[in-house]
């Protein structure tokens, strides 16, 4: 399967996410290093957490290391830069702290293992991928962390790669429900182009709750949404057609809001990312009538799956390949282990 | 006087072993519990499983009935493995540790206004110990807390706090740093817990606003960074270590 050449075209930051912990996203970002090195892209990797320690901090399974080849911009914090058995060549020290030291940025003088990690802020993210592309970087890959998702979000990511696989669950049907429903999630329906959007993405940097009302924004006095479902209510009235949050879209920020008015309005989030709400508590509330829309949505251009949990279990290759499939569209689902 | 020729065992770092009476004769101790009934079989199970451990010429020194289908043991026996303590590597906080008092000095020379730290054992976790020991006025086996600190307003919100509700205190209050603790550890649940905190932080656009460190008996500052906290603090830090990373970071990162 032939991913990179197609994506590098189209795009320049790319993010693998995962499900959970262990659900192969390093397995992943190897398999598109390796094409990397064939179609001789130059590539720029990052990681929201750590990658290529030997053991998981974690669970002390086993994790794969990550190979780079020369010429590759990565970053690497100081407590990781001698464990590297690449020759690093350090272009510039970031501004950007970790836990593991100081971020620097290198290009790869001689080839061999590295391990990779980026700031854990994504705001930093952003500029630091602005950074490695100005360095000569065709693309950059980000990898993710733990079932940390934010880093899909569209003003970090152009694409991303969504990571999935046994370990989140014993049966396969479940495994493939929960990502069919982070998918859904992330092809939500975007606000179209029109005054509603226009009123919307001019008050939107504000940062503050807003409903639209009759053609016009009205700011609420609330600092955050969580928790303000009380509040949500008493805002809206007959002739609010729009509720735009900000921030995170949790369960409390709608479960105090009148089944009768949640019908009657569209909630208007920046992306999926600020979706905090499980797939189960997610179908009532679409029962009863809630309406989400996006300012900007979620390019997933593939889906790797790991039929292998470290709990000792595993699925059947191609069973869980095809129902996979079958569940994600047009989306390529690829088997991370069979290549 | 007669010179002494026993021969002194050297010790190697590059294998280290337990020592118990002479250097490198690997003894170790080891207690475990079996569900299985107190007798001669059950010894034999123990003595099998410490040899799988590692452990040679397991010795049951100790067994008793805890219940009719349940046995403990302690077991002795000499650890076959050894570690190359030269090439170990652990993760630190990279930041000089200051007493209560030079961090008040520290906050009035450099920051110049109170620093907001609010803090909780959040989401199903019941156990304050942790978050106690470091905000608490009293502290924890001889270090004050937080709430003594001149200059720092605390905030200990206490134990089950789901992680919106310690946000919305964090927004409200304009706060600097949030402290997350976590005891209970069982199947991850921290885990879990910790980057649900990170991602609902990044959601509300408080991410790159706030200091974020998480502490507990099993964190540490490796593992912060794969969380994406700023700092992880495990056991045997005390409000200082924590007081010292907030304050300097504030001042790194231009938050002053």
């Amino acid at each position: 399967m032939y991913l990179l050449e197609e994506l590098a075209e189209n795009y320049k930051r790319i993010s693998i996410v995962g499900m959970a912990k262990n659900a192969g996203k390093t397995t992943a970002l190897n398999y598109l290093i390796e094409e990397a090195m064939d179609e001789g892209l130059t590539l720029a990797v990052t990681s929201t957490g750590r990658d290529g320690e030997g053991t998981d901090v974690v669970t002390g399974t086993d994790k794969p290391r990550v190979y780079l080849d020369q010429g590759t911009i990565v970053s690497v914090p100081k407590q990781l830069y001698e464990l590297a058995d690449a020759g690093l060549e350090i272009l510039r020290m970031t501004e950007y702290g970790t836990s593991l030291g100081q971020i620097m940025l290198c290009r790869v003088a001689d080839a061999g293992y590295v391990q990779v990690a980026g700031p854990v802020i994504n705001a930093q993210h952003i500029t630091m991928c602005e950074e490695m592309l100005a360095l000569g970087a065709d693309l950059v890959l980000i990898d993710g962390a733990i079932d940390r998702k934010s880093i899909a979000a569209p003003d970090i990511s152009d694409a991303i790669i969504l990571s999935t696989g046994a370990v989140l669950s014993r049966k396969l049907s479940k495994v493939v429900e929960e990502t069919a429903y982070t998918v859904e999630l992330y092809s939500l329906p975007v606000l179209e182009d029109g005054e509603e959007r226009r009123i919307i993405e001019e008050q939107a940097e504000s940062d503050r709750l807003f409903t639209v009302k009759n053609g016009k924004a009205v700011t609420l006095n609330i600092t955050t949404g969580l928790g303000s479902g009380k509040l949500l209510d008493n805002a809206i009235d007959e002739e609010v057609t729009h509720v735009f949050v900000p921030g995170a879209f949790t369960q409390s920020v709608v479960t105090n809001i009148d089944r009768r008015k949640l019908k009657n309005v569209t909630f208007v989030l920046k992306d999926p990312t600020k979706i905090f709400i499980d797939r189960t508590v997610w179908g009532k509330l679409r029962k009863y009538g809630l309406q989400v829309k996006v300012l900007e949505n979620i390019k997933v251009v593939a889906i790797t799956v790991n039929p292998t949990s470290p709990a000792g279990y595993s699925f059947d290759h191609d069973e869980l390949t095809s129902e996979m499939q079958k569940a994600a569209g047009d989306i390529p689902v690829i088997d991370v282990m069979m290549g | 006087m007669a010179e002494c020729n026993t021969a002194v065992a050297q010790i190697d770092l590059t294998k280290v072993k337990p020592y118990g009476d002479t250097l490198n004769d690997g003894m170790t101790e080891v207690a475990f519990t079996l569900p299985v009934p107190y007798g001669d079989e059950a010894n034999e199970a123990a003595k099998i499983l410490a040899k799988k451990m590692g452990l040679d010429e397991p010795n049951v020194v100790y067994s008793k009935a805890m219940t009719k289908e349940y046995t403990f043991f302690v077991v002795y026996g000499k650890c076959q493995h050894t570690v190359d303590y030269t090439t170990i590597k652990v993760a630190k906080v990279d930041v000089d540790v200051m007493d209560r008092l030079e961090c008040a000095e520290y906050i009035k020379e450099n920051i110049k206004r109170p620093v907001v730290i609010v803090g909780a054992s959040t989401g199903t976790d019941a156990h304050t110990v942790g978050i106690d020991a470091i905000m608490n006025m009293k502290g924890f086996h001889g270090h004050f807390g937080l709430e003594r600190y001149e200059g720092i307003e605390a905030y200990n919100y206490g134990s089950q706090v789901p992680n919106e509700d310690l946000i919305a205190h964090a927004k409200e209050l304009h706060a600097d740093a949030i402290l997350v603790s976590q005891t209970v550890t069982q199947k991850d649940i921290h885990i879990q817990n910790l980057t649900n905190m990170v991602e609902l932080l990044e959601a509300e656009g408080m991410r790159d606003k706030v200091i974020l460190v998480c502490g507990g008996p099993r964190i540490s500052h490796e593992l912060a960074q794969e969380l994406g906290y700023d700092a992880g603090f495990g056991q045997h830090k005390y409000a200082e270590d924590v007081a010292s990373f907030v304050l300097t970071e504030i001042v790194n990162r231009g938050m002053v």
